[in-house]
């Protein structure tokens, strides 16, 4: 691919994350006055639930992975100087990601299956108790392995463009002999690099001053690979999840096949579903932000990253971190053994080491660029700290063993901690991205009144509906539930976080307006045109 | 004061300073610093091998915050902690609760216990994964646990210090008519309000 076919391969790729950002946050939105029982004529408790089945799958690998997956397309061939290692893979994971998404949104839409993201068996498969259609089950579990096929097949990609161009100069150098290039070699050299097993290597041998490999990688590209550890380990475990609903939906198709739910353990299955999907929660989005800040603050600042050399074993400590910290999920559950609970808390708390010395680096570059010229991405970037700070910090209070025994499943979880992290933390590091490359993308800047604009909405509206959801959790209010015989106590903080949600919503308008304004609809609808890129080629 | 409370105002305190000091550092930096930036520092700021004294200052912070977290958050200050994980007497009393098609099975209605004694709750479904919490009649909550289904039996034990009634609520998603598993006064604790 040439530098023209990246763009927009990237921009393709962020303009559908877009629109799944708009959907997920429609579905947010009517959730919020559903809760509040509006919009009851509209909207059937079954369809409430549909909806926040698909809202999770929107949000996280509609719009942050599809969003991150276009950014990397571009940044890592870009940083590296080389180009992405397949096309055709970029192009596939593209169409998988969109397709699959698209198929897990339709079937909860229609159907109205609704097991929700945490799939706590056996309700996935619990047709007759919770009035599942079979082929809804089939509809699901093909979407949700298509979304994993595309993640994969980003992976790949990714890992390959990363370590396959050394082992090429190397086979060129040994004259193409008794040297294989291949998946093979991608997956010892990534786990090699990326858990540093050549340093332990060299200590064993007794190598003295020994360089480990990672410092052949520029640190953003560090968090890139790392990261992806993660989430080639959720995407695994999640794609088995997908293809055990396939299974127990086609048994429930063929007459006399039916599959009984009790072959599978219950609290097994929920340490391996918590495993997997905390890799992202606490893995992927830590890693990857970091990556982005690390990238983009310096380049924003045009001086080194403060910390330079202890910031990639920061980005190891996360990737280790995230292994351990799936029991924090599970300190409800009292089956699950105590010592697995402790080690759950303590791990956790290991997220504010990595966390803030993150945060550290990132905000003394900033200070030692005094006076800094704040430009959009940058103010994003400070904003998404915020976020994570404030997101965090009420994440740490509630995965203690005693707090969560108050705080499990309230709005507390999902308000303050899920969404401040999810909307002010991440998808702001990911509006920095988009306000940073846009100008390299389409050779046009962004208006930056509207940005600020946007910026303020988007951050008081997030804080404000985290905030007042948060503390209806404390309260006593739960998750993942109607109250259709009146909110109650609740529902005042339910009628302030929805005027969060459409400050939200505001913002993301302007945003809109922005890029119209900016470049254009016939140059957005371009975008997608078999034709010849209607972007601009020039970089800035 | 219950224990929700003081959450809430530890973690306004958080809220507030981390707001507040971002909204700090966005004017600061913006002005360039008295003095200036030292040259070495503007140079590399702490890019050499290793840590910088003031990032493993942080470092040590941070280590001093996580440490008196865990102490204070598993001290039996708590209550969950008190009652999980320092409790010295047995049970007094064993409540045993089945969940089965969305339903509570109370063993009795209202289940009565006595204030300021250890009741163990024994809650076991038949099929899906419940919640079981029990709330305060203002809507605050008392405690939960997680209904894992058979073969797990699911236990907590609880100290009730104010006699009153309470309710039961599923505190866990399990289906479209999840919402419905709400039992109103399920609980009327009885006695002298603490030991």
């Amino acid at each position: 691919m040439n530098e023209d076919e990246r763009k927009l391969l990237t921009l393709r790729f962020v303009v559908v994350a877009l629109v799944f950002f708009a959907l997920a946050g429609l579905e947010g939105t009517i959730m919020r006055f559903r809760i509040s029982n509006m919009l009851t004529e509209f909207f059937t408790e079954k369809h409430f639930y549909a909806i926040m089945t698909a809202h999770p799958f929107v949000g996280i690998y509609g719009w942050a992975y599809m969003a991150v997956m276009g950014a990397f397309y571009f940044l890592v061939p870009y940083v590296l100087k080389r180009d992405i290692y397949s096309k055709r893979a970029a192009y596939a994971s593209f169409w998988l990601m969109t397709i699959g998404v698209a198929t897990v949104w339709a079937t909860t839409f229609i159907t109205h299956y609704a097991p929700l993201y945490t799939l706590y068996w056996p309700l996935p498969a619990a047709i007759e108790l919770a009035g599942w259609e079979p082929i809804s089950l089939v509809a699901f579990g093909l979407g949700a392995a298509l979304i994993i096929l595309g993640v994969l097949t980003f992976f790949f990609n990714m890992f390959a463009t990363i370590f396959l161009p050394v082992r090429q100069q190397e086979v060129v150098a040994n004259g193409g002999e008794n040297v294989r290039a291949g998946a093979a070699y991608v997956a010892k050299e990534l786990l090699v690099t990326a858990f540093n097993l050549d340093k332990l290597r060299a200590k064993i041998r007794g190598i003295p001053n020994y360089v480990e490999k990672v410092f052949n990688y520029p640190v953003f590209v560090v968090a890139v690979f790392r990261g992806c550890v993660d989430t080639t380990l959720n995407a695994l475990v999640m794609g088995g999840f997908g293809i055990l609903i396939i299974i127990f939906g086609l048994s429930y198709l063929l007459p006399g096949a039916g599959l009984s739910f009790n072959i599978i353990d219950p609290l097994i299955y929920k340490n391996v579903f918590w495993w997997g999907l905390d890799l992202i929660a606490d893995g992927n989005v830590l890693i990857f932000t970091a990556g982005t800040w690390y990238l983009l603050v310096p380049l924003l600042l045009g001086r080194p990253l403060y910390g330079e050399s202890v910031v990639r074993t920061v980005i190891l400590a996360d990737l280790v971190v995230s292994l351990f910290v799936w029991n924090h999920h599970m300190l409800a559950d009292t089956p699950q053994p105590l010592f697995l609970q402790i080690q759950g808390q303590l791990f956790t708390w290991g997220e504010l080491l990595t966390m803030g010395l993150t945060i550290f680096a990132v905000l003394m570059t900033i200070w030692l660029a005094r006076p800094v010229r704040y430009s959009a991405p940058l103010k994003f970037v400070l904003a998404s700290i915020l976020g994570y700070g404030i997101g965090g910090t009420a994440g740490i209070i509630q995965a203690n063993y005693s707090m969560n025994r108050y705080l499990h499943n309230t709005q507390w979880v999902i308000g303050i901690h899920g969404h401040v992290q999810l909307l002010v933390g991440l998808s702001l590091t990911i509006f920095a991205a988009i306000y940073a490359l846009f100008p390299m993308l389409t050779g046009k800047s962004l208006n930056e009144r509207l940005a600020d604009v946007h910026l303020i909405l988007m951050t008081v509206g997030g804080l404000v509906m985290g905030l007042s959801m948060g503390l209806a959790g404390s309260a006593g209010m739960l998750r993942r539930t109607l109250y259709p015989m009146g909110l109650g106590p609740y529902e005042p903080y339910m009628t302030v976080a929805i005027i969060g949600a459409l400050l939200m919503a505001a913002g993301f308008a302007v945003f809109l307006l922005n890029v119209v304004r900016t470049i254009g609809i016939k140059a957005l609808i371009g975008i997608f045109l078999p034709s010849k890129p209607r972007v601009a080629s020039k970089t800035v | 004061m219950t224990i929700q409370n003081i959450i809430e105002l530890f973690y306004l305190t958080i809220f507030t300073t981390i707001i507040g000091f971002m909204v700090f550092f966005y004017i600061v930096t913006r002005k360039p610093p008295r003095g200036g930036v030292s040259a070495r520092e503007r140079a590399d700021g702490g890019a050499g091998r290793g840590m910088d004294r003031r990032e493993r200052q942080w470092l040590y912070f941070l280590i001093a915050v996580a440490l008196l977290g865990n102490l204070a958050t598993l001290s039996p200050l708590v209550p969950a902690a008190k009652n999980a994980l320092w409790a010295q007497e047995q049970p007094v009393k064993q409540v045993v609760i089945e969940v089965r098609d969305y339903k509570f099975i109370l063993p009795e209605k209202p289940i009565t216990i006595p204030a300021g004694v250890p009741v163990e709750f024994i809650v076991i479904s038949d099929d899906l994964t419940y919640g079981f919490g029990v709330f305060r009649k203002d809507g605050t909550m008392v405690f939960q646990m997680q209904v894992v289904p058979k073969p797990y039996e699911n236990r907590i034990t609880w100290v009730f210090e104010e006699p009153g009634h309470y309710d039961i609520r599923s505190t866990e998603y399990s289906g479209p008519k999840h919402p419905y598993m709400y039992i109103p006064d399920a609980i009327a604790v009885v006695g002298g309000g603490g030991r």
